[in-house]
């Protein structure tokens, strides 16, 4: 891809407003994104927050009420023949097709949607059924595969056309560990097969879009609250160092480490849960530093203490922290649709429970 | 068998992909007619209940109104406009119950998404719909119009044959481009519109003639010639295949017949197609391509 | 994890009642029949919407007696007026037919392909072929819209002969009543059917009911017919069911199972069934019927569990 290419997604200022009584409801509220070409982005958002009507919009399924979103240069409202031409999607829970068709069957017709020939197509959905480990259910009819079954036919329905970008909402919804798991390497393994291939995932599970994506844009009531790789973002959630010490003793309690240089505080943890078949008494103690460098002291003072130090390690926010950070409450505490009936004007309410001491939704992103 | 399962057709960048040939455009909406018409071929191969439900009951049906017929000794002719009145039944059943509730049917199914979000133009879907279903249909009508010429002895007495596969061929086209408008307004209208699907069969039959001459209706058979294209169609064929029969006036000669009918396969086509853009556009506008994310 | 025994004993407390697994037997039965009574109702017979309440109950049945007033009309004659009445009576009642057939077969299709419930209906604690009489019972309703819509055109505007002191009330009660329910029993078979079979049988209890048309004597008499499938007329019950009602309502109507020429005739020496004949006939032919439709639905509910056919969509 050349530096002049244009971005492989790029929207501005993008509202959706869905009509409805009593009051309108506002799914989009000024979405500004730019995915880069080759880039796996991700969009991490409860229930409602507006994921899948973006995707809806940028999939060309929806219209935007203003403001603009391009694919590849393409604009979604005007060439949405040639945005279908490069893209292709695949839903969690997605049902779809003819229940009285073989696997086979199913994927061929879609070939055809696609342009590909005849015998083009079947060799092609015959790699696909391999590549995805369905071939024992090659023949098997659609109605009667397993919900991981069936999402793993459509991801090979989703890869037909060799797509440049894949838009993924929710996929691994209602999987199994496994399947789940079977899912993300193939996803992974596709875009690595061709360098710019662009992946769009929508996931209100924190791990996978962890896992998977290198930047994630977290959104909540149409609004995008943080773009940043994981590991900023879990940056601007940790301002100090969080670690966690397993001793055989301590004597003097916590209280001994909270007055040393550089510790900011000093608390009594309960031991794991695999420490305690153990027949050692340990003590574990939460750690907050203001800085790694403090650590040295700590261990220094420990030594000083009598104290050998058993295990040690250093305690990461994760993305729900940032989440929660962002937003004040945590996924589960989301409203169910995104329309949140209880905001007279439709609009998000995700400013509001944010405390004083929080920038401004404008400085994180 | 590539070596990269991930990789099929690769193209230097999505510009490149993008960027379809007429050929391109011309073939996929070509595949994808023979893509979508091979779930309905499939289906009938694999569930033979049609054979009985499709095939077999409706000749009975046609039966009955045979009977009609004789209990009332009519003149033999007349059986025969029952016989041809039941094998294009079998045409227009098709239209409405596997094309215009389709499109409905497709969005209930989660289809629909799927179909706007593909690069082939919609109006391929719905003929391949069309020629799935009419393998079926043609069957259907090739069965009841074979066994009960020979069952109750039909003559046909074809002056024109050349204008009677004509208007035949016409009439279908024209049957389709109604089937296709019939679809977009069911898909904007939902459930409610499913029921209209009720509305299109008995009274449909009966302002269409289908089994007794439509000149008998006066001002209401003159407004089906002018408007359906069954009704214009039987008709016409009618006045082809019995040529020697006592045909009831007041309808147009089968020229002029054949005429309407191409004027209703334009008409019908280009409404169809400004409808389902508009229908595309309206749906995308209020986000009802789908039930599921309502 | 332990269990509280002490939560199993207080059901109040939202312990586990055993007594819930007992059911309270036809107290069930009839609460289940009415729920889906009620939700077919709402479901098919909207009568706040005018649109549908014309299709049903006006468009499609009157249309379907013009269909044969006019066919008889185009050929006229002296016999033709006397016919005339013949066929509107037939197809009055075969609104019931067409509607107490379909309202059954298109639940199974609706709850299954449509709404993806028929798989809760059937693991529900209610029993499935209740559920489903339930549902049917509604467009029964409707059915009867449409004939007494029908009956009411064809006595007003075409001049069917009805002279309501010479019916034949309890003849009438009767047979409506045994015909009826050999409508439901040909719906319930045509259920069973359309469990097995995919979504495009949505056309399936029409072409049912139209192929009945033929051996059922309701738009011309069987007499016409060749003598061995008069024969099968003679053992569907709602040929005795509209031989019944023509008789209680229109007495001077002619039969569509005797008259000169036919089997019946030929058989009995005589020209018309008698009454209690008709009655007798219906209620065998219609225990028959029903016998068969619950053993046929029981079956196919069992093979559909066999072969995981409660929730899957079949559209091709």
């Amino acid at each position: 891809m050349s530096a002049s290419a244009p971005l492989a997604i790029e929207t501005r200022a993008l509202h959706r407003v869905y009509r409805s009584k009593p009051n309108d409801v506002v799914a989009l509220d000024g979405i500004e994104i730019e995915v880069v070409p080759g880039e796996f982005f991700g969009l991490l958002g409860p229930n409602g927050a507006g994921k899948t009507t973006l995707i809806k919009i940028l999939t060309t399924l929806l219209l935007p009420t203003s403001g603009t979103a391009r694919i590849f240069g393409f604009d979604v409202v005007h060439q949405t023949k040639e945005i279908r031409r490069i893209m292709n999607m695949v839903a969690g829970g997605e049902q779809s097709g003819y229940g009285i068709l073989e696997v086979r069957e199913q994927l061929w017709m879609f070939s055809q949607f696609y342009g590909l020939g005849s015998r083009d197509g079947w060799r092609r959905v015959d790699e696909l059924i391999d590549a995805v480990g369905l071939d024992e259910q090659r023949r098997q009819k659609v109605s009667t595969l397993s919900t991981g079954q069936r999402q793993k036919m459509n991801f090979a329905r989703g890869l037909l056309n060799d797509p440049w970008i894949f838009f993924l909402d929710e996929p691994t919804l209602g999987l199994d560990v496994s399947a789940a798991r079977a899912v993300r390497e193939l996803i992974l393994a596709w875009k690595a097969a061709v360098p710019g291939r662009t992946v769009l995932l929508t996931s209100h599970y924190m791990a996978e879009v962890d896992e998977l994506c290198e930047r994630i844009a977290i959104v909540d009531h149409g609004r995008v609250l943080a773009i940043g790789t994981p590991a900023e973002l879990k940056r601007r959630v940790q301002r100090e160092s969080i670690f966690r010490l397993e001793l055989d003793r301590l004597d003097g309690g916590t209280a001994s480490l909270a007055r040393l240089p550089g510790v900011v505080a000093a608390s009594a943890a309960a031991a794991d849960e695999a420490n305690g078949h153990d027949d050692r008494q340990t003590v574990a103690v939460n750690l907050v530093l203001h800085d790694d460098a403090a650590l040295g002291g700590v261990v220094t003072a420990l030594g000083g203490l009598g104290a050998q130090i058993q295990a040690l390690r250093k305690s990461e926010p994760t993305l729900e922290d940032v989440f929660v950070e962002l937003v004040g409450r945590g996924f589960d505490d989301a409203p169910d649709d995104g329309r949140d009936e209880s905001q007279p004007d439709g609009r998000a309410a995700a400013s509001e429970p944010r405390r004083d001491d929080e920038p401004a939704e404008e400085e994180l992103v | 068998m590539s070596a990269n399962p991930y990789v099929h057709r690769p193209t230097p960048g999505p510009q490149a992909a993008a960027a379809w040939t007429r050929r391109q455009i011309v073939m996929t909406n070509v595949r994808t007619v023979g893509g979508r018409a091979y779930p309905r071929v499939r289906g009938l191969a694999r569930e033979k209940s049609w054979l009985f439900f499709e095939i077999l009951l409706p000749f009975l049906t046609t039966s009955a109104f045979v009977f009609v017929y004789r209990a009332l000794q009519a003149p033999p002719e007349y059986v025969g406009f029952v016989v041809l009145g039941g094998a294009m039944t079998a045409f227009w059943l098709n239209v409405i119950w596997m094309m215009a509730s389709q499109l409905w049917w497709e969005k209930s199914q989660g289809n629909l998404e799927l179909y706007f979000a593909a690069p082939m133009d919609i109006v391929a879907v719905l003929f391949g719909m069309a020629f799935g279903g009419m393998v079926m249909s043609s069957t259907r009508a090739v069965v009841v119009l074979v066994i009960a010429t020979v069952l109750y002895g039909v003559t046909f007495s074809v002056a024109q044959w050349l204008l009677l596969v004509a208007v035949f061929m016409l009439t279908l086209a024209a049957l389709y481009g109604l089937g296709m408008v019939l679809a977009s307004l069911f898909l904007m209208w939902g459930r409610e519109a499913y029921h209209l699907t009720q509305f299109l069969t008995e009274p449909i039959y009966f302002v269409s003639g289908l089994n007794f001459p439509i000149a008998r209706l006066g001002l209401l058979g003159a407004l089906a010639i002018s408007v359906l294209p069954l009704a214009v169609g039987l008709d016409a064929m009618r006045q082809l295949a019995f040529a020697d029969a006592a045909y009831p006036g007041g309808t147009p000669p089968p020229e002029i017949e054949a005429l309407i009918l191409v004027v209703m396969t334009v008409v019908f086509l280009g409404i169809a197609r400004w409808m389902l853009r508009t229908l595309e556009r309206l749906a995308r506008r209020e986000g009802r391509l789908s039930i599921r994310w309502q | 994890m332990s269990i509280d025994p002490a939560a199993l004993d207080s059901p109040a407390w939202g312990g586990f009642d055993p007594a819930r697994t007992r059911g309270q037997g036809l107290r069930d039965v009839w609460r289940s029949f009415v729920t889906a009574a009620q939700l077919g109702w709402r479901n098919e017979a909207n009568w706040t919407d005018p649109i549908l309440f014309f299709i049903y109950s006006v468009a499609k049945p009157l249309s379907s007696t013009l269909i044969f007033v006019v066919m008889i009309e185009v050929i006229g004659g002296a016999a033709a007026r006397e016919f005339r009445g013949f066929v509107i009576v037939g197809t009055a009642l075969w609104a019931f037919v067409v509607a107490g057939i379909a309202g059954l077969a298109w639940s199974i299709l609706d709850d299954r392909e449509r709404y993806a419930m028929l798989k809760y209906v059937v693991v529900s604690p209610s029993d499935f072929l209740t559920v489903l009489l339930g549902r049917g019972v509604a467009r029964l309703a409707v059915g009867a819209m449409g004939a007494v819509i029908t009956l009411a055109v064809g006595v007003v505007a075409l001049g069917l002969p009805l002279e309501v002191g010479r019916i034949d009330w309890p003849l009438l009660s009767v047979v409506m009543v045994g015909g009826l329910s050999a409508v439901v029993a040909v719906g319930i078979l045509l259920a069973a059917i359309c469990i097995q079979t995919r979504q495009e049988a949505w056309s399936y209890p029409e072409a049912a009911a139209g192929a009945l048309f033929l051996v059922t004597g309701a738009v011309f008499p069987l007499s016409v017919l060749p003598a061995p499938v008069q024969v099968v007329g003679w053992a569907t019950p709602l040929t005795w069911w509209i031989e019944g009602v023509r008789l209680a309502v229109f007495p001077a109507a002619p039969s569509g199972i005797g008259g000169a020429g036919s089997a019946f005739a030929a058989f009995t020496g005589r020209l018309r069934p008698e009454p209690y004949e008709i009655v007798v006939a219906l209620l065998a032919t219609g225990a028959l019927v029903a016998l068969g439709a619950i053993v046929g639905f029981r079956v196919s509910v069992h093979r559909a569990k066999e072969r995981g056919l409660l929730d899957q969509t079949t559209g091709s």
